[in-house]
């Protein structure tokens, strides 16, 4: 498979799916206690963790009479029904917190791989005064808590005038100096040698970075926006605070913000729930591979 | 192998990048068709929520030239929270709901632009078309701030039929009004009897707003005084606010009512009739109609000496935008008049109407259970007036935190009054900060 | 700061990519002075874009943030005249603002211990290649990709104190049930609960990234020495994982201090006095209470609290690494 044909430079992808099936101990029974043991505790675990969404799931599935009435019920005497969905896609809402939450990240995602590659290869391989210097700063802030900005970043965005603006809400989030440490750890690790036959042909340094370096990177600044964009679709604290306008606003915000004019329904709050949560679970079975990697390779930007 | 994945991945990205900028420049909030649109924030679900929305719906097909476009936001502090976020970005919506007890916090600090009285005489609301202590609510420093659409009081709702199984209606069939705190348990145990669940709903677990609403009720009741004067020391009566406590927590029995009940438990509880009475606002009434309760309505007994009925009231308030449009305020004045006048819904709601005209109409008289507890408008209390105080404030919170413990334990009663009066010296002492120097007051 | 990331590395799958030229930009082949100049220039092209967004939305708001600390600012606009320390001496005093520190530095011991250990757990057993692979990384890592507001109504529904799932389950088997979120000091335990539960797959997804990259050449070795698989485990496994523990520790530490949303969320936006973390407290006195200024020295503090837990962790993961 893919990892014969991997380069040195596809390396820094971690492939956690490719557990090796020769894990067993040499000397091991195929199917010795420990792992009949193992096996046990992994089904038990498993089932604890997925019990939560399907529990969610069960709920969403009843009317909200059964709901509200409690119990453990898988379906509710009422029996089986999706009253509870289609409640809530009537509403609408739904469709355009996603479209927002879905298009807003894809911007956030591109236009923060775009300018940290840039910014990474500078640091990587251009020679300039306060290099060092600079680089180190970025780094530090990476212990800067977003969470401790959040005051004069407002006050700044009153002064731009744009609270309840899109560009409010992407802007901020665009700074993220981890992916650029993981992507200068990349160009360091880039063969120099690529680019200079290419500068020796007379390319400027952003033609070689264009044409030589980025198509050299894909794999990196696939796990990167990967990770980015999941972390923009869930991100809470600052769409929540930068948007009031409830067509604006991003799934995660909208749903905690916005109530049915009808009140706490059990069975529409989990239905809601698992709408949101479609989205990124449908992508994570199709391309469970490339999320695992990214995640495990971009890993240290925090949660 | 891994030349098609990248592509695939390059291809979905390359999607959603197009995606993202179609809708970059496809959308900006407002643009709904040709009618204006009027953002109008509520804070009102349940049984609220659906009336409210009758009256929108009215509005709407009698004014096709705008659209009001009604927003419900969670009650209490996120609601607040978010219209003063939004009236302090100048971008607030054209009109919103207030509870008039939050207002004067309000006002100081410019989150909220004054209603112009001229033109709503010209649409036939004025001071003669509230009641006084109403429309002196609704002024601040002169100016007329808000515009109260209803009262809306904290009272008992009770299931006739089984109530009267438990043999506590008296012969008119309403519910008997005992006068003490025993008399009122021994009436919840024989309905407990009959439900075989509980006699009471009252949900208040976790829930400050729940807490204070009853237990000002019933401090209230006492004849007890509770007043904050700015900058000064609280004025209370520690025995009643003892006394209070001991009587909620006896409530929270697992019999009487649910140890630990929280609002919405309660309101599923009493919907299924699964109990007898309902400690709740007059808003859960048409929920409870429509769930095929029979439902009577009835002050809170005078359990501890006199009448009083905690209350609070729904008014419409401007929140500040930097640059109104002067068509969309025009079609606000609109709005409310219509909505005030159209305020007979809303008293079916359960609320008493505050547009006098309503009160006035015979109709209004035939509605029940409305009718039974009119009434209480004689009883009304508010939150004692300060800038920190009203529903869905801190103060609430933080009250529910300094006596929930007394009330689920059963002990500690004394302390928390004493917890209480300190807490609130300490919030008299400070400045209200939407406004620190004093500069707009 | 630089070092914490060095020792990320570790997380990586190949430590031999990262080559000794890393520690600098390489000596540039030798030009003429102008091409140099042209060069700088290059380099500031391509750091431009990078460098504006964090100047405004990072370096500013770190600077201004220090000056409305020092004022009396109001979210409204009122206020904004100098008063000196008086924020830093009122919070320092304040005891909600104590109690939320202790909320937050509390909910780190609960989670960071079980996220460690769960996940290690839960990655040594995948590990070990068992079938069903693709559903163990479904179960455990599925969770992580929920927004918080997700994962918020779904524990808050199993949490509901009288027809909740927990509670059901706690009388079924004969125990009493619980107000979970309703109840002081037991809610930051509830909402502990609710964050391990989705964030474990994270860290297991490192560990078993890690566990990937100990050479089976010593595994080999140590079976044909005799050892058995209990003696693999606890002289190569774990000590390979000694430096990766030691960064997701620091992660976990570090992420677990920022707590807001999910805590902000399953109290319904109203705050409890034993669960309101730090953040939760910027966030009141800020927008719920207006105090711009007062919010901000707040956050200075919380800023220290993270710079010493950061410097704290250092220290301890060096003289370690000395020692060894």
């Amino acid at each position: 498979m893919s990892t014969t044909t991997m380069t040195k430079i596809d390396a820094p992808v971690a492939d956690v799916t490719q557990v090796r099936r020769t894990n067993r101990m040499p000397g091991e029974k195929p199917f010795g206690l420990l792992r009949i043991l193992a096996f046990a505790a992994l089904v038990l675990m498993a089932l604890l963790w997925l019990l939560p969404v399907f529990w969610a799931l069960v709920t969403s599935f009843k009317t909200e009479t059964d709901a509200a009435s409690g119990g453990l019920d898988l379906i509710g005497p009422s029996g089986f029904t999706t009253q509870a969905f289609e409640a809530i896609l009537s509403q609408g809402n739904v469709y355009i917190w996603a479209l927002n939450s879905l298009w807003t990240s894809a911007v956030i995602t591109a236009i923060t791989v775009a300018i940290s590659a840039l910014a990474a290869y500078a640091f990587s391989r251009l020679q300039f005064k306060g290099n060092r210097w600079l680089f180190l700063m970025v780094i530090a802030s990476i212990i800067v808590p977003s969470q401790a900005l959040i005051i004069p970043l407002y006050y700044q965005m009153l002064t731009f005038n744009m609270v309840d603006t899109y560009w409010g809400l992407i802007l901020p989030q665009v700074v993220m100096a981890p992916i650029v440490f993981i992507l200068k750890k990349f160009f360091d690790a880039v063969p120099v040698e690529l680019e200079d036959a290419a500068r020796v042909d007379g390319a400027g340094r952003l033609r070689v970075f264009f044409s030589v370096v980025l198509p050299l990177s894909r794999p990196i600044l696939g796990a990167v926006s990967i990770f980015v964009f999941i972390q923009a679709w869930n991100n809470f604290l600052w769409p929540f605070l930068i948007i009031n306008d409830t067509t604006l606003m991003t799934l995660p915000v909208g749903l905690q913000t916005v109530l049915s004019a009808y009140g706490v329904q059990y069975s529409q709050v989990m239905a809601q729930a698992v709408l949101a949560a479609l989205p990124l679970v449908i992508v994570f079975l199709f391309y469970q591979r490339q999320i695992v990697k990214g995640v495990a390779t971009t890993g240290f930007g925090g949660q | 192998m891994t030349e098609l994945r990248v592509n695939r991945r390059s291809v979905l990205a390359g999607g959603l990048a197009a995606a993202g900028l179609a809708a970059l420049s496809g959308c900006s909030p407002g643009q709904n068709g040709a009618a204006r649109t009027l953002q109008f924030w509520h804070l009102l679900s349940g049984g609220d929520g659906i009336a409210l929305q009758g009256l929108i719906d009215g509005v709407n097909s009698a004014h096709p030239e705008f659209h009001v476009r009604p927003t419900v936001l969670a009650w209490g502090a996120p609601y607040y929270t978010k219209l003063s976020m939004a009236g302090a970005g100048g971008r607030a919506p054209e009109l919103a709901v207030m509870h008039s007890s939050r207002v004067p916090g309000y006002v100081p600090g410019g989150l909220l632009d004054p209603w112009d009285l001229n033109r709503f005489r010209e649409l036939g609301v004025d001071e003669s078309t509230f009641s006084e202590p109403v429309w002196n609510s609704s002024v601040v420093d002169g100016e007329l701030y808000s515009v109260a659409l209803d009262a809306h009081p904290f009272i008992a709702l009770y299931n006739t039929d089984i109530c009267e199984q438990a043999g506590v209606l008296d012969s008119d069939g309403q519910l008997l009004r005992p006068s003490d705190p025993e008399e009122f348990r021994e009436m919840c145990r024989e309905i407990a009897g009959v439900t075989g669940t509980h006699g009471l709903s009252y949900g208040f677990i976790g829930d400050g707003q729940q807490m204070w609403r009853l237990f000002y009720t019933l401090y209230c009741q006492h004849g007890a005084e509770m007043t904050f004067p700015p900058g000064g020391q609280v004025e209370m009566g520690p025995e009643a606010f003892a006394a209070v406590l001991e009587f909620m927590h006896s409530l929270a029995d697992g019999e009487i009512a649910a140890q630990r009940g929280t609002i919405d438990v309660a309101i599923a509880e009493f919907a299924a009739q699964r109990s007898g009475i309902h400690f709740t606002g007059v808003w859960e009434l048409p929920a409870m109609q429509d769930a095929g309760v029979p439902v009577g309505a009835t002050m809170i007994p005078p359990l501890f000496g006199g009448n009083a009925v905690y209350a609070d009231s729904h008014s419409f308030v401007l929140p500040h935008q930097s640059e109104p449009d002067e068509q969309a305020r025009h079609d606000t004045y609109t709005v409310v008049a219509d909505l005030l006048k159209s305020s007979l819904t809303w008293a079916a709601a359960g609320h008493i109407p505050a547009y006098l005209p309503i009160v006035e109409d015979p109709a209004y008289a035939e509605l029940t259970p409305q009718a039974e507890y009119a009434e209480a408008a004689d009883y009304l209390v508010y939150d004692p007036v300060a800038w920190f105080t009203g529903s869905g404030s801190n103060f609430v919170q933080q009250f529910g935190q300094i006596v929930g413990g007394a009330v689920v334990s059963g002990s500690g009663y004394a302390e928390a009054a004493e917890g209480f009066r300190s807490y609130v010296n300490t919030m008299l002492a400070q400045p209200n900060p939407a406004d620190p120097q004093g500069e707009r007051s | 700061m630089t070092d914490v990331m060095a020792d990320r590395s570790a997380v990586g799958p190949d430590p031999e990519v990262t080559p000794g030229a890393a520690s600098g930009p390489r000596p540039a082949p030798p030009t003429q002075r102008q091409a140099r100049r042209r060069g700088q220039l290059a380099a500031w092209a391509f750091l431009a874009p990078f460098m504006v967004a964090f100047v405004l939305f990072v370096i500013w708001p770190l600077v201004h943030g220090v000056f409305l600390s020092l004022t009396d600012q109001s979210l409204t606009g009122s206020g904004g005249s100098f008063i000196g320390l008086q924020n830093y001496s009122e919070a320092l005093s304040d005891a909600v603002m104590w109690r939320s520190i202790g909320n937050t530095v509390w909910f780190t011991v609960l989670t960071t211990v079980p996220l460690v250990l769960i996940a290690l757990i839960m990655a040594l057993l995948v590990n070990t290649g068992l079938p069903g692979q693709w559903l163990w990384r479904l179960s455990f890592f599925m969770p992580f990709l929920l927004a918080s507001t997700v994962i918020s109504q779904i524990w808050v529904w199993i949490f509901n104190p009288e027809i909740g799932a927990a509670n059901e389950i706690l009388s079924a088997v004969g125990l009493e049930p619980i107000a979970w979120l309703q109840t002081a000091n037991v809610d930051l335990i509830s909402i502990a609960i609710a964050t391990i539960w989705w964030t474990v797959g994270f860290n297991f997804l490192l560990y078993l990234a890690a566990l990937q990259n100990i050479p089976t050449l010593q595994y080999e070795a140590a079976a044909v020495d005799g050892a058995g698989p209990w003696r693999q485990l606890f002289s190569i496994t774990l000590p390979q994982l000694g430096p990766v523990t030691g960064v997701i520790l620091i992660l976990q530490m570090l992420a677990s201090l920022k707590l807001f949303d999910q805590a902000y969320q399953m109290m319904n936006g109203n705050s409890s006095e034993s669960s309101r973390p730090i953040v939760q407290y910027i966030f009141e006195a800020g927008f719920v209470g207006y105090r711009f200024g007062y919010a901000s020295a707040i956050s200075y503090i919380f800023f220290v609290l993270i710079v010493l837990v950061g410097i704290a962790q250092m220290i301890v993961l060096r003289r370690r690494k000395e020692d060894s």
